[in-house]
């Protein structure tokens, strides 16, 4: 048999073949059962006997536990009651899980609710490939309880074209970086961090531990993903230098590699490098072990309230923090927790009761973070709990996915207005300037993707200071250019206006 | 057609035995296959699944493929792909060849035995458990070869930002970790050898190294041009640890490591876009293909029984 | 074989009783080729051994000290904090051992079958099944596709199946195994056999595999370390968390939540995800226990290997 007859045979056998496997993807049934419109009463309660049962899947991040079947059936044992329905958890681990939702998603599985964030399974590209499904409707419908507990900018901030496809998490709004320090120097040297907002402002401090300390003390203890603070809201995350000023007046993006800000930071960090302030190999250091080994002045960190009492108990030695600027919020910060509902969703209606009651329901919502009262945990005095052996081995669930943390209980040692200090933080935060624009990469994914193999070539090693500004800035703005950033600026700018022009 | 029926009986036994086979590759690699046309698709999800989203989805011609030739790397990454993957499969080739000979004429051949259970041991290994160790020669601080430079009065070098050293421990590294492994499939071959051939060449008195040259290469041969044809249609799918976890993608040495693989890796990781990844795959292949082809009408010119097809 | 070369000398060793091989290389030579073949053999054994050491050390000193052949400080901590959870460990190895030896046989069965009648020129639709396999090495339908046929075609998510069948069969095995045949085996022994009245199976079952058994050995051995070494499959098909998944998954997870966890932490602010981490000395100690299996199976491969080698050599 010759070769092009082979050829010829083969591409009729896949056409054949995906023929078949068409056919038998294609045995979906839509239903749509009009009942749950008529359960949802006058008042907005619920008359379960209206509803028909049906089981959601849902798609959580996180390592898997070995207590989930139990307290799964604690959970549908309340739902049922409430809602009629039952849930079917899967959890995934962290790493695996936007690969694997990915798949999950492409693949039309016709699961109901899952995890998305702007850093795991990503919210914005997944929304506009229809991923997941428009849930304006369903929150005036059966999620009323939500609006009524939700900051309302995580709702305005997460939404895509005027649509919201996810329910955030009610936590923190608001970012904001402080520098920590290791208390245990700042008193033996007496050093007085009150002045300390800036990477400048570091320097005596820096010196002083450099000349006293022995060389395995890192005074600026960070990893190559270090940024100093600049005053500009990101389009792509920080690692693409594509921003607007936060006190912007005309509301343009620029490329911050031409920023005189940058240009100072650059050279500040490329002072501290050849120093000795920071680790020599910081260019390739993924992570840095200076909570584990005490050996360090100050670094970098995202705070929440009340964070560095956490951050002092987890190392075991005080540890203490100076902001660099207010609280700002951003559109991904909005975004940094939520549960969306599936475009393949056979219930959407009865998925959204279900976010609705996780995240008004205090029983519920705890149920589902902490377990089993006495199996997980024991009730100590109101709102605080105490973790029982049982919980660290077979129930450690990661509560900031699971919906709105105000609900949750307290831990001893915390203080009792933790979540009225995370309101105060949300509410005194400064609204960055592109707040609730989200950016469409669709129209220029080829230069965005090139962009990012530059920014990963040249970011860490010109931000840490272990390159030279003057030799290698110009070089990356050259690199960037090639890359066509120019038109990448060009397209955001473009949605921008026309996002803000609908905003009057 | 009753030519073909009569064929297909006659050919009823050996027929029988593919067809195992022939259903696990309809299943397995021709079914899926079809997913190849999201190369040309703006892949968008629609609401009936993956086959409606399929053939729903807008055609975009090439425009997925753009991104692996826009910019000025274009050039650098194919570059380093082909003259990396050249130099490993020859050099491999060489060694590999070389050390599987060296163990067949050891005396003790209990000692080959272990020698050959340790040089199989790195292919155990993964390029994470690699790349720490090589972290532990080349760390800057606290490696050993610094340390055994700074002995000598020299100037500690920051490896993970000269890329000037890469190409060179890149080619070790790599062949560090393989030539154990194809050495065992060339001593398997050696071993298959009939020993009554090396007994004819020293009835005529050839010396070892005539013996190598006319009765062991030769016999190789045939191994060797296959596992090479082989390499050469991977040249485009590179070992992804190698140049990604080796040098712990490390800026500084993009110039020198960035291959076809870690650029597609870095640039759509996070964009999960899978019009775009399969169009880097299906560009792979395509090149490999080409690859393939020539290499094997070059050994069919020369050499026709031992081309592949 | 009576006739000694003139240029191979006479037996140096005078403590070593067997006569030697008159086809034997000079004791010279004999050792040089041993310090190279050993020097390359240690340097290959010794990073596994490293880090062997690197998981016995104190986990503290590891911080301080850094990778070091000689701690100051050795510790058991990570091994027993693993055997603490240990059953698990045991049902997955057990898990991996049970895909391992089903995939490889189900993959030499497929192998050899197809393989030899590739191999046959007698067969008259050798080119079509050739390039049939030989297609599937250029092209692959991605993730998505293959996805799609598993879990809504065959339905096999979650079962062994799904770990087994992925891996069976590759055009690379086939066409190094055709080859062996092709070489090994020449055509009038197949052609004798059948004057004889033997017919395909038999002549395939009886003359065929038992003098192609290096070649078996080596696709064996190809097959039981993709099984061995796979964790994409798991990943893909298992997601129960009352099934346990094979070693390498294990493994790989934390490997891969290390370096998520690392890279966003900013983004987990609310949720200390450091503190319920395996530390540096466990996943290390995670690699030597599933290395180490494999590596001391690999000696009894070797063996069997050699064994089968052996046919028709001649030994002084």
């Amino acid at each position: 048999m010759n070769k092009k007859k082979s050829l010829v045979m083969v591409l009729s056998l896949i056409l054949a073949l995906s023929a078949v496997l068409a056919g038998c993807g294609g045995e979906k049934k839509s239903n749509q059962p009009a009942k749950e419109e008529e359960a949802v009463q006058s008042d907005g309660s619920i008359d379960v006997s209206k509803l028909d049962p049906v089981t959601l899947k849902l798609y959580l991040i996180g390592p898997s536990q070995n207590d989930l079947p139990k307290v799964q059936e604690e959970i549908n044992k309340y739902v049922s009651e409430k809602i009629n329905a039952k849930v079917d958890i899967t959890m995934i681990d962290w790493g695996d899980y936007s690969q694997r939702m990915q798949v999950i998603t492409s693949s039309g599985e016709d699961y109901d609710i899952a995890f998305t964030s702007s850093w795991a399974f990503d919210y914005l590209p997944n929304a506009a490939k229809g991923a997941f499904m428009p849930l304006n409707d369903l929150l005036d419908q059966y999620g009323k309880g939500i609006k009524e507990v939700l900051d309302p900018r995580f709702l305005e901030g997460t939404k895509v074209n005027g649509v919201n496809y996810g329910i955030p998490a009610n936590k923190e709004l608001a970012q904001q970086f402080v520098w920590r320090f290791n208390k245990k120097y700042l008193d033996k040297y007496n050093l007085d961090i009150s002045n300390v907002t800036t990477l400048e402002d570091l320097e005596p401090l820096l010196k002083t531990m450099k000349e006293n300390e022995p060389a395995d003390i890192t005074p600026l203890a960070v990893p190559k993903n270090f940024k100093p603070y600049l005053p500009f809201d990101f389009v792509l995350g920080d690692e693409i230098p594509i921003g607007m000023y936060m006190d912007t007046k005309d509301n343009k993006y620029v490329n911050i590699l031409e920023s005189p800000e940058l240009k100072a930071a650059l050279q500040t960090m490329r002072k501290y490098y050849k120093a000795g302030y920071v680790r020599e190999d910081i260019a390739t250091l993924e992570g840095i072990d200076n909570m584990k080994t005490g050996k360090w002045l100050v670094d970098r960190e995202i705070t929440q309230p009340y964070a560095e009492l956490g951050w002092s108990r987890s190392a075991g030695y005080d540890i203490v923090t100076k902001p660099m600027h207010d609280p700002i919020i951003y559109t991904s910060s909005a975004a940094g927790s939520m549960l969306a509902i599936s475009s393949y969703s056979k219930n959407p209606e009865r998925a959204m009761m279900f976010l609705n009651l996780l995240n008004t329901d205090a029983y519920l919502r705890n149920l589902i973070q902490y377990g089993m009262e006495d199996v997980h945990y024991k009730k100590v005095e109101d709102p605080y709990i105490e973790d029982l052996p049982a919980m660290n081995e077979n129930y450690a669930m990661p509560g900031f996915a699971l919906g709105n943390m105000f609900l949750t209980y307290l831990h001893e040692g915390e203080p009792k207005d933790k979540w009225d200090a995370f309101e105060k933080f949300n509410s005194s935060a400064i609204v960055a300037p592109t707040f609730g624009f989200n950016f469409d990469t669709a129209p220029v994914k080829t230069e965005v993707a090139a962009v990012t193999n530059v920014a990963k070539e040249f970011i860490p090693a010109l931000y840490t200071g272990s390159v030279d500004p003057d030799e290698y800035l110009p070089k990356a703005l050259q690199k960037f250019k090639d890359a066509g950033i120019d038109r990448v600026i060009a397209e955001a700018q473009k949605q921008f206006d026309a996002w803000k022009a609908e905003q009057k | 057609m009753a030519a073909f029926w009569k064929k297909v009986v006659r050919n009823r036994a050996l027929l029988i035995m593919v067809i195992p086979g022939t259903i696990w590759f309809l299943i397995f690699a021709y079914l899926p296959m079809f997913g190849s046309i999201l190369a040309f698709k703006d892949f968008r999800i629609s609401r009936d699944g993956f086959f409606a989203s399929v053939f729903n989805s807008k055609w975009v011609g090439l425009k997925n493929f753009e991104y692996l030739f826009t910019t000025s790397d274009a050039y650098v990454i194919t570059r380093n792909t082909i003259l990396y993957n050249l130099v490993l499969i020859f050099l491999g080739l060489v060694i590999s060849v070389g050390f599987a000979i060296l163990l067949s004429e050891l005396v003790n051949k209990r000692m080959a035995k272990v020698y050959q259970t340790g040089m199989f041991l790195p292919h155990f290994l993964s390029w994470v458990i690699i790349s720490y160790f090589a972290f532990t020669f080349l760390s800057m601080d606290k490696g050993t070869l610094n340390q055994i430079i700074t002995f000598f009065g020299g100037e500690r070098i920051s490896w993970y930002s000269e890329p000037k050293y890469w190409p060179f421990i890149i080619v070790f590294v790599g062949i560090w970790k393989s030539v154990g492994y194809n050495s065992v499939i060339y001593l398997a071959a050696i071993t298959g050898i009939d020993k009554s051939y090396y007994e004819a060449a020293v009835i005529d008195g050839a010396t070892k190294w005539k013996q190598i040259r006319y009765i062991t290469v030769p016999l190789l041969k045939p191994l060797m041009i296959i596992l090479t044809i082989l390499a050469i249609g991977g040249i485009f799918r590179s070992d992804f640890g190698l140049f990604y976890q080796l040098p712990k993608d490390a800026g500084a040495l993009y110039p020198v490591t960035n291959v076809i693989d870690t650029f597609v890796y870095r640039g759509l990781i996070n964009m999960g876009d899978i019009g775009m990844s399969t169009a880097a795959g299906l560009y792979q292949s395509l090149v490999g293909l080409v690859l393939i082809l020539v290499a094997n009408a070059i050994v069919r010119k020369i050499e026709k029984d031992h081309a592949i097809f | 074989m009576t006739s000694r070369p003139v240029q191979i000398e006479m037996p140096m060793k005078p403590r070593k009783k067997k006569k030697r091989d008159y086809n034997e290389i000079t004791p010279a030579w004999n050792v040089f080729f041993n310090i190279v073949i050993g020097l390359f053999s240690f340097s290959c054994v010794f990073p596994f051994l490293f880090v062997i050491i690197i998981s016995l050390t104190d986990e503290q000193t590891l911080a301080l000290e850094g990778f070091s052949l000689w701690p100051s400080q050795f510790s058991t901590a990570a091994y027993s904090y693993i055997f603490e959870t240990g059953h698990e460990l045991l049902v997955s190895f057990g898990v991996t051992l049970l895909v391992t030896i089903t995939g490889t046989l189900f993959t030499l069965i497929l192998v050899t079958t197809y393989a030899y009648a590739v191999s046959r020129k007698s067969f008259e639709f050798r080119g079509f099944f050739s390039f049939l396999a030989f297609f599937t090495m250029l092209f692959s339908g991605g993730m998505v596709p293959g996805y799609i046929v598993m879990t809504q075609f065959l339905h096999l998510q979650n079962t062994i199946w799904s770990l087994i069948l992925p891996l069976s069969l590759s055009a690379f095995s086939i066409i190094v195994m055709r080859t062996f045949f092709q070489t090994t085996v020449p055509d009038e022994i197949i052609e004798s056999a059948k004057i004889d009245g033997a017919g395909e199976f038999r002549t395939f079952m009886r003359i065929v595999l038992p003098v192609s058994l290096p070649g078996i050995a080596t696709i064996g051995l190809f097959s039981c370390l993709a099984y061995w070494n796979d964790w994409f499959n798991a990943l893909l098909y298992y997601n129960k968390p009352d099934l346990t998944p094979p070693l390498q998954f294990m493994l790989m997870k934390i490997e891969k939540n290390m370096d998520f966890l690392i890279k966003n932490a900013q983004n987990l602010g609310s949720f200390n995800a450091a503190a319920s981490l395996p530390t540096e000395t466990v996943r290390m100690a995670m690699v030597v226990l599933a290395t180490l299996p494999i590596v001391l199976a690999y000696p009894f491969f070797q063996r069997y290997f050699v064994q089968g080698l052996t046919v028709g050599s001649v030994k002084g």
